[in-house]
């Protein structure tokens, strides 16, 4: 072990090919004989399809064939990873998601057909003369509408477009009673507005079959090409796994949508063994909008309760999830397990209640988008602490010092028992909210926000104290929640005859950096250069299996299996060292890339011992050549990164736009190994976490139509937007993994929106603004102002 | 989107009445149609061509006269398929005499888009449709002149 590496921050290796051009995309990859494919879709968002022409279409030159929803009504839909039971005990309504639509259309973009031609161009052109005759059918969008009786029904077996409900934490009569006797309670409605992830590179597919070996290849812009293998051939199209490579190239960006199986993926894979030719379908940014699954979309009524001292006595929630048509692969996760879980947030709430209904609707499903589940906890809990804190006369961040959980390590201070099913590992969380306090410069703010209202400037200060739940996950604790799935990690390492390393891990990156920091940690482990060591990923013909990469679980998962692997490795390499050395292995050292026979100076290098292993001629008996190991590592708890973030705004009075001032970030995200890497996640995360406050959201019409289907009536965040971000980090290492990471991907996203928020209201409260939906645009915020 | 809009028109409800009810010079004033042909009483087949902003396609539908009040309203049921979407849309036609024995001309409907014209083309929708509004009633008062 050395410390060469680890805490530096390093330029991330995989950005030459990226900057320069060379990066190698799904859709970059052109294959002998390949065609193309189109998807038609549904202009509706519910109807019936009555007729299907496509003689038109397959009768024009270069076109090869035309699928439709007939040929796929023996074969499954793609599945719903998560399964979540009523409040009395059935099982969830799961409804087929078949690759093509049979019957009816369930929302605008599902897919109704198929072209597959010579050109992308021609299996357009060929998709345009296809004839669909549809009945059109009443749609509706909203959560709680779809739940009135009469609402047009998604699914006709499901008469009430009811997924399923859910409820965790206390008692609800216990909550019922603490609420009872609280001194003041907060109530607040709260709609948490759907997003379109929106990553840069469009979903893309090949499939490809190769008759010799009787093998198919997908290539699929994923961020787990083995989680897509396992569904697709195990829940979708029955093919042996082993028959079966999934290779997920360069990837431009994922934010979660990237993680689910999609039906595309699956009639790539299958049109190829059909047609004996690859088949490449290339989303675009249309279709985008329309397909890719969404985020958010939660309807809440929250309440908090307090004692007259200020401490929270009780939190009783309700909410309405929208999943849209279908249930994507981690949609039923997200609201709950992911959601409910983490209500606790960062305050010793002793009693706490949330009852959830999933509902269907005439929409793009929606699934996990960065932070999934957590930035909609986050954003209930804070703006009640913030809202509280105005009603009740208390200083906001006093109310959350009053309320904060008490440092805890996990090591000497057991860890955090929440009311809400999870066991928080370590945590210091006044500790970033009195950094956060200390860099914004608080006394002095409260003094320069008066003398703004003097001059009529609407200064706000907005805060935001979050923790969330990453490393996902331990195996037992989400399989007793219903994962049909152990989220562990796999990594190899593998020692090349000459001491060079190849790693592989089950760990995907798509802009994540693994290329860098994981280098960096086998680097120091092993006490060689960086540029000796390479980390591959995303194939799984080359990586033995892998659960992909969201939930900010990459280090924390995918980097302690590398770590148990360098161990396995170091543990053999002792005992060649030793052999070599004439000692026992109990007596080297190992330091700096070689192993010395402890009070002398005899040693061996790591290079050495390696050329040894696969040279075995003077060589321990009893122990195999080669210095070649794997490991598997199943996390023992969620790790909880937090931190405090706060947003200082000016409310323009005349025309309600809000103009980021300060925004002040502390974060702990556990021990770092690469610093910029964090700093540029953190960033990152900020940026979409304020979009959502400011910017972006979705608009359905009444009949189920995408109106902000196109960058021009859906807004991304800009650099204009932003203010320069000024971050700090606090380090409360995670007490149960190698590394003491607890992951940074999304962070940034959890705890930057309801400060943004609150700091609007916090400028605009004297002016009777109570309350406003995001995202805030001038529009909202000018009427609320001026209240029209 | 809603579509609305009133003129004045120099010409008695009764001439306004058999003009608007006159196909070939229903095609003539109405912005974007380029045809209308009768096929069957009051239904006609349409063909349009519009183009806004990034959206542009050619539609062919069909309008169909309904609720005719002799000169005083009727409902136009206007279906047209295109490959960027579909429009269907129920304007009530409204004929109203003045003090002068000229013709308030007025109208009240909805028109429902669906696929690429509802998505990419909604933000411009409203905006498009007082335009279009205005180009019908300009095209109204000059063909009213050569007839």
């Amino acid at each position: 072990m050395s410390n060469k590496y680890i805490g530096q921050s390093v330029k991330r290796v995989e950005d030459k090919r990226f900057i320069t051009g060379q990066g190698r995309y799904t859709d970059d990859i052109v294959l002998p004989r390949m065609v193309h494919a189109y998807i038609l879709r549904s202009p509706y968002a519910h109807a019936r399809i009555k007729s299907i022409d496509t003689s038109e279409a397959l009768a024009m030159k270069g076109v090869v064939t035309i699928y439709t929803g007939k040929d796929f009504e023996n074969i499954n839909g793609v599945p719903c990873g998560w399964q979540v039971n009523f409040k009395d005990g059935t099982t969830m309504r799961e409804p087929k998601h078949p690759l093509l639509v049979l019957d009816k259309v369930k929302h605008a973009g599902d897919g109704v057909a198929m072209v597959v031609a010579e050109t992308k161009e021609i299996a357009a052109d060929a998709a345009e003369a296809i004839n669909v005759k549809y009945e059109v059918l009443k749609a509706v969008t909203n959560p709680k509408e779809a739940l009135a009786p009469g609402a047009p029904l998604v699914h006709d077996e499901y008469p009430d477009n009811v997924a399923f409900d859910w409820q965790i934490g206390n008692d609800k009569a216990e909550v019922d009673a603490a609420m009872a006797s609280a001194h003041h309670i907060t109530k607040l409605d709260f709609t948490n507005n759907r997003v379109v992830p929106n990553a840069m590179e469009p979903r893309s597919y090949i499939g490809d079959y190769d008759t010799a070996y009787d093998r198919y290849t997908l290539y699929t812009s994923t961020q787990n090409p083995h989680l897509i293998r396992l569904l697709m051939c195990a829940f979708v199209l029955g093919i042996p796994e082993h028959k079966v490579r999934v290779v997920g190239p360069d990837v431009g960006g994922g934010f979660g949508s990237k993680i689910y199986h999609y039906t595309e993926e699956a009639l790539v894979t299958w049109a190829a063994k059909q047609l004996r030719r690859p088949i490449k379908w290339t989303s675009d940014r249309s279709e985008a909008f329309l397909t890719d699954a969404h985020g958010r979309d939660h309807v809440s009524t929250a309440e908090m309760g307090f004692d007259k001292d200020g401490h929270i006595v009780g939190l009783r929630i309700k909410t309405y999830a929208n999943l849209g048509a279908y249930l994507s692969t981690f949609a039923s996760a997200v609201p709950t397990y992911l959601h409910g879980t983490l209500l606790q947030g960062v305050y010793t709430t002793p009693k706490i209640h949330l009852d959830m209904t999933c509902v269907f609707t005439h929409t793009t499903a929606v699934d996990a988008y960065r932070g999934a589940g957590r930035p909609e906890a986050t954003y209930l809990l804070e703006r009640l602490m913030d809202v509280s804190a105005h009603e009740m006369g208390i200083d906001p961040a006093e109310l959350r010092f009053k309320n904060f959980i008490p440092p805890f390590d996990g090591v000497n201070q057991p860890g955090y028992q929440t009311q809400v099913a999870l066991q928080y590992d370590s945590g210091n969380y006044k500790a970033v909210l009195e950094r956060g306090l200390e860099m914004l410069g608080y006394a002095d703010f409260k003094e320069k926000q008066a003398e703004a209202r003097k001059n009529g400037k609407l200064l706000g200060v907005g805060f935001s104290t979050y923790i969330e739940a990453c490393g996902i996950a331990p195996s037992a604790v989400v399989g007793a929640l219903g994962a049909r799935a152990g989220l562990f990690e796999s990594a190899q390492v593998r020692v090349q005859p000459t001491g060079k390393v190849s790693v592989y891990t089950g760990s995907h990156s798509h802009g994540q950096g693994h290329e860098t920091s994981f280098a960096q940690v086998v680097a120091d482990k092993l006490g060689i250069p960086l540029a000796d060591v390479e980390i591959i990923h995303g194939d799984s013909d080359s990586v033995a299996f892998g659960m992909g990469t969201y939930g900010s679980r990459s280090l924390a998962v995918g980097g302690s299996a590398i770590v148990k692997s360098i161990e396995k490795v170091l543990e053999k390499g002792a005992k060649i060292a030793a052999h070599k050395l004439e000692c026992s292995a109990d007596d080297l050292d190992f330091a700096d890339g070689k192993w010395t026979v402890k009070g002398t100076d005899k040693s061996i290098g790591f290079g050495d011992v390696a050329l040894t292993a696969y040279v075995p001629h003077v060589y321990p008996a009893n122990l195999e050549p080669g210095l070649d190991f794997s490991s598997f590592y199943d996390p023992a708890n969620f790790t909880y990164p937090f931190g405090c973030h706060i947003a200082v705004v000016e409310v323009d009075a005349e025309t309600g736009k809000v103009t980021i001032k300060r925004f002040v970030a502390v974060d702990d995200v556990g021990n770092v190994i690469n610093p910029m890497i964090v700093e540029g996640q953190i960033h990152g995360g900020l940026a979409q976490g304020i979009g959502q406050a400011l910017l972006e959201g979705v608009i359905y019409d009444e009949n189920g139509q995408l109106t902000t289907g196109t960058f021009m009536d859906y807004a991304m965040p800009r650099a204009d937007d932003l203010p320069m971000f000024e971050t700090d980090r606090k380090t409360t290492p995670c007490p149960h993994n190698p590394l003491g990471v607890k992951g940074a991907g999304e962070a940034g996203a959890i705890g930057s929106t309801p400060a943004v928020v609150n700091a609007v209201m916090n400028a605009t409260w004297h002016l009777g603004v109570s309350d406003l939906e995001m995202p805030l645009t001038p529009q909202r915020v000018w009427r609320a102002m001026n209240h029209k | 989107m809603e579509l609305t809009g009133s003129h004045v028109l120099q010409a008695p409800v009764q001439k306004i009445w058999d003009l608007i009810l006159n196909p070939e010079f229903l095609a003539k004033v109405t912005p974007g149609i380029s045809r209308l042909e009768q096929e069957s009483g009051d239904l006609y087949k349409a063909i349009a061509e519009i183009k806004i902003g990034p959206v542009h396609g050619k539609f062919e539908g069909s309008a169909e006269l309904t609720d005719k009040v002799e000169h005083e309203s009727f409902v136009l049921k206007v279906t047209q398929n295109s490959k960027i979407g579909n429009v269907e849309a129920d304007i009530k036609m409204l004929m109203k005499p003045t003090e002068n024995n000229e013709t308030e001309l007025s109208f009240d409907g909805v028109a429902n888009m669906s696929g690429l014209l509802a998505r990419t083309g909604n933000r411009v929708m409203s905006g498009v449709a007082n335009t279009l509004t205005k180009q019908f009633f300009s095209n109204f008062e000059k063909e009213l002149q050569n007839h």
